[in-house]
C-alpha cells in the first residue's frame, strides 16, 4: 500500500511540474512560433526579450520542485522519531497491535495470520542467531569477518564492472549514431539495455553473495537495498559523466574539437537535444521493459498456475510483489526525469503518463497474479526511507545538471540560449532589463546591509530551535526514567 | 428533510449522538443492522425502550465479525452480563468504540478487556497464550508460544509482577503508531 501511495505522490509531482513548465515555456514557445514568421522583422527585439525571460524560467523551474517532498519527509520523520526506537516493545507490538480488526473475508484473515506468524518467527530466529553469534570462538569470528570483507569487495567489483560496461556502451552508442534501421535502433538504445541488464543481474549476484556473508536477515535486507540504490543512481551518473566528457572533450575546452565554441561542435551541433534524447530514451525503455515484464512473464505464469494444478507444487510459486525493488525503479525513473527536464521540457508529461499507466497495470498484476511477499516491509518507516532515497536521487540530478548553466557553452545551433556564452548569463541580462526601482530593491537585498543581519537572524532562529529540540528530548528521557522509577516502587 | 421516522424519539437520538461517536443517520442504520439479525425478536419501535437482548451466537455471525478470531471476546466485553447478550445500546457502544473517531484511551480500555480472557483485570501468561494462539491459528510450537509470551511480558511489564496491568498495557499502546488504525471496524 505504501508503494502505491508513493507512486501516486510521484504522479502528482510530475504533473504539477509539467503544468508549470508548460505554462512558462511551451505555450509561449508555440504561440511565438506560429506568429514568429510575421513579426520577425519589426518586433525582433521584443521577441528576443520575451524569449530571454522564458528561457530564464525554463532554467530554474525544475530545480525548485522539491519543497513538497521535503515537507512530507519532515512529517514522516516526526512520526518516526515520536514513536521512539522501534526496537523496544517489538513482541508486544506484534501481539497486541498486529491484528487488523477491520480484516474481512476468509482469505484476508488467513493471510494476516500467516503474516503475524512469519513476523514472530523472524524475530525468534533473530534471537537465536544473536545467541549463536555470541557463542562463536575467536577463530571463527576472524574467518567470518574476513569472508564478509572479501565478499564486500567482490560485490563492489561487480558494481564497478557494471559501470564500466555502461561507460563503454554509451561511448559506442554515441560514436555509431549514424547507423540506420534495426541495428541503428539497437545501438541507440544500447546504454538503456546495458543498464537494465545490469540492474537485473547485479542484484541477483549480490543475493548469492549475501548467502555466503551470513549477516542477520534485517542487515541482509539493508545491505542489499543500499547496494541496489548505489547501482541504479550512480549508473545514471556514469551516463551523464560519459556524455559530458564527450561533449566537452573531457573538460579540456581548448583542445582540438572544442577550441572554437568550447564544446565539441562537430559531433554535437545541438548537445542539449542530445542529452535530452538520451534521458528520453532511458525513460521510454524503462517503461517498455516494465510493461514487457508484466505481460510476458507474470501473465503466462498466472495462466500456467490456473491451468495446471501440478504447477502449484513447483518451487516457482506465484510471483511475489517485492516492494523495495519496485520503489527503486520508481526513484530511478524520477531521477532520470529530473536530469532531463532541463533539456527536454516534455519529459515530465511523458513521465506522468508513464507512471499513470504503470500504477494501473501494477495494480492489476498485484491483485491477479501475485501473492503478497511474506517478508513485509515496515510501513511506518518505509515512507521516510522512500523519501530519503528520492532526495538522494534529486541531489544527484541537481549535482549533474548544475554545472551546465555555468560552465558549458550552450549550443550555437539550437535552443533558447544560443546567444549567450553560458546559460547563467541570461540572469544578469534579464536583470538589467527590469525597471530601475526593482533593480535597486534587488541590489539592496543582495547587499551586505541586508544579508548580514538576515544571516545573523536565521542563525539565532536556528539556535533557538535546536535548543528547544534538545530540551524536549531531555524532558522525554526524564519522564521515561521517572515512569520506570515510579512503577518499580509499587 | 422531513423524514419522519418512528423508531426513536428525538430525545433518544440526541442522547445516542452525545454518548457515541455516531451521527443520527448512522444510528438509524445500525438499528437496521440490529433488526435484521433477528427480525422477529427486535421491535421496530424503540420509543418506549424495550428490553431486548440478542444472544452471542447471532451477533458473531455478522460479516464484520465472522472472521475475527477475537469475536467472542469482543462481544462479551461489551455485554453487561459478560455472557455476550447485547442490547441495542451495548451494540451501538461496541461499534462506536471500534469506529474511526473513538479516542485512543477509550480503545485501549476495551482492547485490554478483550485480551483479558479470564477477566481478572490483568493480562497474565495464559491470556497472552490464548491471544497468540488465536493470532497465529495455533501454528507456532508450544516453545515458541512460551518464548513470545515471556518476551512480551518482559517488554511491557513495568511493575515486575509478571503480568500486565492496565497501566502497563496503556503505556505500551501509547508507543504503538498502528494501534488506532488496526483497532477499527468499519460498519
Amino acid at each position: 500500500q505504501s508503494y502505491f501511495l508513493f507512486l501516486r505522490f510521484l504522479v502528482v509531482l510530475n504533473f504539477v511540474s509539467f503544468l508549470l513548465i508548460a505554462a512558462f515555456v511551451i505555450i509561449p514557445s508555440i504561440v511565438f512560433r506560429s506568429v514568429g514568421s510575421n513579426l520577425a522583422n519589426s518586433t525582433g527585439n521584443e521577441f528576443s526579450k520575451l524569449h530571454f525571460n522564458m528561457s530564464w524560467e525554463f532554467c530554474h523551474l525544475d530545480l525548485h520542485l522539491y519543497p513538497p517532498p521535503i515537507h512530507s519527509m519532515g512529517t514522516a520523520a516526526r512520526v518516526a522519531v515520536a514513536t521512539g526506537g522501534s526496537a523496544v516493545g517489538n513482541y508486544s507490538m506484534i501481539v497486541f497491535t498486529g491484528w487488523d480488526f477491520g480484516c474481512l473475508g476468509d482469505r484476508a484473515t488467513r493471510l494476516k495470520q500467516k503474516n503475524i506468524h512469519y513476523r514472530l518467527q523472524v524475530d525468534l530466529e533473530e534471537e537465536s542467531r544473536n545467541k549463536r553469534a555470541a557463542a562463536l570462538t575467536l577463530c571463527q569470528k576472524i574467518v567470518l569477518y574476513s569472508l564478509r570483507i572479501f565478499m564486500g569487495f567482490v560485490a563492489f567489483g561487480l558494481i564497478i564492472g557494471a559501470f564500466y560496461g555502461i561507460f563503454e556502451a554509451t561511448n559506442f552508442s554515441q560514436k555509431m549514431s549514424e547507423e540506420q534501421g534495426i541495428l541503428g535502433l539497437i545501438i541507440e538504445y544500447l546504454p538503456s539495455i546495458v543498464i537494465t541488464a545490469g540492474n537485473f543481474m547485479v542484484p541477483l549476484l549480490c543475493d548469492q553473495i549475501a548467502l555466503v556473508e551470513r549477516y542477520s536477515p534485517s542487515t541482509t535486507i539493508i545491505v542489499a537495498l543500499l547496494r541496489a540504490v548505489f547501482l541504479r543512481l550512480v549508473s545514471l551518473g556514469v551516463i551523464l559523466f560519459t556524455l559530458w566528457s564527450q561533449i566537452t572533450c573531457e573538460g579540456n575546452t581548448s583542445s582540438g574539437d572544442c577550441e572554437l565554441c568550447q564544446y565539441s561542435h562537430r559531433v554535437y551541433p545541438c548537445w542539449e537535444t542530445r542529452v535530452g534524447q538520451e534521458m528520453y530514451k532511458l525513460t521510454l525503455f524503462d517503461f517498455l521493459i516494465n510493461i514487457a515484464v508484466l505481460v510476458l512473464v507474470e501473465f503466462p505464469l498466472m495462466c500456467l498456475y490456473c491451468v495446471f494444478v501440478c504447477v502449484r507444487m513447483l518451487w516457482l510459486g506465484r510471483q511475489e510483489f517485492v516492494v523495495p525493488s519496485n520503489v527503486l525503479g520508481l526513484v530511478y525513473g524520477q531521477t532520470v526525469v529530473w536530469t532531463g527536464a532541463l533539456f527536454c521540457p516534455l519529459l515530465p508529461l511523458i513521465n506522468t503518463i508513464k507512471f499513470f499507466i504503470l500504477f494501473y497495470s501494477k495494480k492489476i498484476t498485484l491483485f491477479n497474479n501475485c501473492r503478497p511477499a511474506l517478508k513485509t516491509f515496515r510501513s511506518t518507516t518505509s515512507t521516510f526511507f522512500f523519501l530519503v532515497v528520492l532526495l538522494f536521487g534529486w541531489g544527484l540530478a541537481t549535482r549533474s545538471v548544475s554545472p551546465c548553466p555555468h560552465r558549458i557553452h550552450p549550443s550555437m545551433g539550437c535552443g533558447p540560449f544560443r546567444f549567450f556564452p553560458t546559460m547563467w548569463s541570461i540572469v544578469p541580462t534579464s536583470f538589467y532589463n527590469l525597471s530601475k526601482t526593482t533593480q535597486e530593491f534587488l541590489f539592496f537585498i543582495g547587499s551586505q546591509a541586508f544579508s548580514i543581519p538576515l544571516f545573523a537572524l536565521s542563525c539565532v532562529v536556528m539556535c533557538y530551535f535546536i535548543a528547544l529540540a534538545s530540551v524536549y528530548g531531555k524532558s522525554v528521557a526524564l519522564l521515561r526514567a521517572q515512569l520506570k522509577l515510579v512503577s518499580c516502587w509499587h | 428533510m422531513g423524514n419522519k421516522q418512528t423508531i426513536f424519539t428525538d430525545e433518544q437520538l440526541d442522547a445516542y449522538q452525545d454518548c457515541t461517536f455516531f451521527t443520527r443517520k448512522e444510528i438509524l442504520r445500525l438499528h437496521g443492522r440490529y433488526h435484521e439479525l433477528a427480525p422477529h425478536l427486535v421491535p421496530m419501535d424503540y420509543t418506549n425502550d424495550p428490553d431486548c437482548k440478542l444472544p452471542l451466537a447471532l451477533i458473531v455471525n455478522m460479516p464484520e465479525l465472522k472472521e475475527n478470531p477475537f469475536r467472542n471476546r469482543i462481544v462479551e466485553s461489551f455485554s453487561e452480563d459478560g455472557m455476550g447478550n447485547l442490547s441495542f445500546n451495548e451494540f451501538v457502544d461496541m461499534f462506536s468504540v471500534l469506529s474511526e473517531t473513538a479516542p485512543r484511551e477509550l480503545k485501549a480500555i476495551y482492547a485490554f478487556k478483550i485480551y483479558d480472557f479470564n477477566v481478572d483485570n490483568y493480562l497474565c501468561k495464559e491470556d497472552l497464550e490464548k491471544t497468540l494462539n488465536r493470532l497465529t491459528k495455533e501454528e507456532l510450537t508450544p516453545e515458541e508460544v512460551d518464548l513470545v509470551c515471556e518476551k512480551t511480558i518482559e517488554e511491557a511489564d513495568l511493575d515486575g509482577d509478571n503480568k500486565l496491568s492496565f497501566a502497563d498495557f496503556e503505556n505500551m499502546i501509547s508507543r504503538a503508531p498502528d494501534f488506532l488504525s488496526t483497532f477499527h471496524i468499519r460498519i
